[in-house]
Order: structure tokens, then sequence, then C-alpha cells
């Protein structure tokens, strides 16, 4: 994902990271109790996983994520007035390039005083799935949570 | 429910599915086309207050992703 935000950053799209709680909490990083505790973990998530793009930490209660449908890894896309665009219940940067390859063409045919009524549109994306990447990262969490996991999905 | 109580509940202490399931809540978010609600954000490298609002509001569109180290 920051690939793409740095890709899609010449076009005029931001690109943020929204910390919200531990979805898999272990041994090394526990759930979470304090904000201190919160910024000091995202932080780790800069640090050991290289995230480049900017963090912007929740509420200790999760307020924006609970509003958001509290999925642990989705992504959402605004426009400039608010009004979401684009809602993913999981994260995939395919999909997210695809849906501003989109919206920036729909900008551009804006400007080029095309009429234009939105619509909703429902579609089943695909994600590719790295199971040895997630075990490891469920290991760098602590034991607890690769045994919760296993117990939880087999 | 009291604050402290969804403090406990938000921040689950093990994954599993009584605890976690609760949360998976996708289909109640807003409709694409709908207003967004807006909340409070700190940004994580000073810890200053900001809004989703002041972050959407910055670019043409802004994708947010949402996550944690686990």
């Amino acid at each position: 994902m920051d690939a793409l935000a740095e890709k899609v950053a010449e076009q005029g799209v931001g690109s943020i990271f929204l910390y919200t709680h531990e979805a898999h909490p272990g041994e090394h990083y526990p759930h979470l109790t304090s904000m201190e505790q919160k910024f000091w973990h995202a932080a780790a998530l800069r640090e050991v996983y290289g995230l480049q793009r900017p963090i912007l930490v929740d509420a200790l209660d999760g307020a924006c994520h609970r509003a958001y449908g509290s999925m642990p890894n989705m992504t959402w896309i605004f426009n400039r007035s608010g009004i979401p665009v684009y809602r993913s219940d999981w994260t995939d940067m395919h999909s997210v390039a695809n849906a501003i390859d989109y919206f920036l063409d729909v900008a551009q045919r804006r400007r080029e005083r095309e009429r234009l009524a939105p619509f909703r549109v429902e579609r089943l994306d695909y994600r590719s799935q790295d199971r040895d990447a997630f075990y490891a990262g469920l290991e760098r969490n602590g034991p607890r949570a690769v045994r919760e996991f296993r117990e939880a999905f087999g | 429910m009291t604050d402290q109580d969804l403090l406990q509940r938000y921040n689950y202490d093990e994954f599993v599915p009584e605890k976690f399931e609760q949360w998976m809540r996708f289909d109640e978010s807003p409709l694409p086309g709908s207003p967004a609600p807006d909340f409070p954000l700190w940004k994580m490298e000073d810890q200053s207050e900001t809004r989703l609002s002041a972050i959407w509001s910055a670019h043409t569109f802004t994708i947010v992703e949402f996550g944690s180290f686990t």
C-alpha cells in the first residue's frame, strides 16, 4: 500500500494508516489499555514493518473505527467533501488502485464538463493470501496469538 | 455499557470468537455516497490532535487503511 500511496500522491491523492485496536494480541503486543501504549504500538508498526504513510491514531475506545464497521484491516476512500466513495472490508492494493484509477478518471471527465450522476455498485474483489507472512506476523505478536488463531480458524 | 466496559470489550485481550465477532460490523457502516461521520484522531509522530475531516479535506481523494500492529 505504501508503493501505491507514493504513486498516486503525484495525482493529488492522500493516504494514511489509521491505528485501531490489536486484532491478534499476544505476549509481545498485548491488548491496549492506554493511549500511551497505543502510540507505542503504532511506532512499532512503523519501525518493524517500515510503513511509510502518515499514521493517525484513533481514540482508545475506537470511536472512529467502530463507526466505520470495525473490521481489522479495511480500506475506505473519501472525496474532499467527506463522502466515502469506496469501502472495502479488507485491504488489497490492486482493488484500491483500481478504484483510484476510476475516480481520477471521473474527476477528469467532470473537468471536461461531462454530466455524471452517482450510483452504487457492489463487487466481489480478490486478495492474495500469504499464509506464511501472516503466521510470521502472529509469531511476532507472541505465541498466544498463533495458538488463538489456530483454535479459531484451524 | 459503561465507558470502562466499552474500552475492555473493544480492546479485547484474546482472539476468541465471543470477543472479536461482535466488532465485525461492516454491513452497518456508512454507505458510499452518504456523509461520513467525523472523529478526532491523533498524529503518531507528535501526538497532536486532528480530525478525520482535516485529513479527507486535504486532497481530492484520500485512502484510509485501518489496522494495527497485530
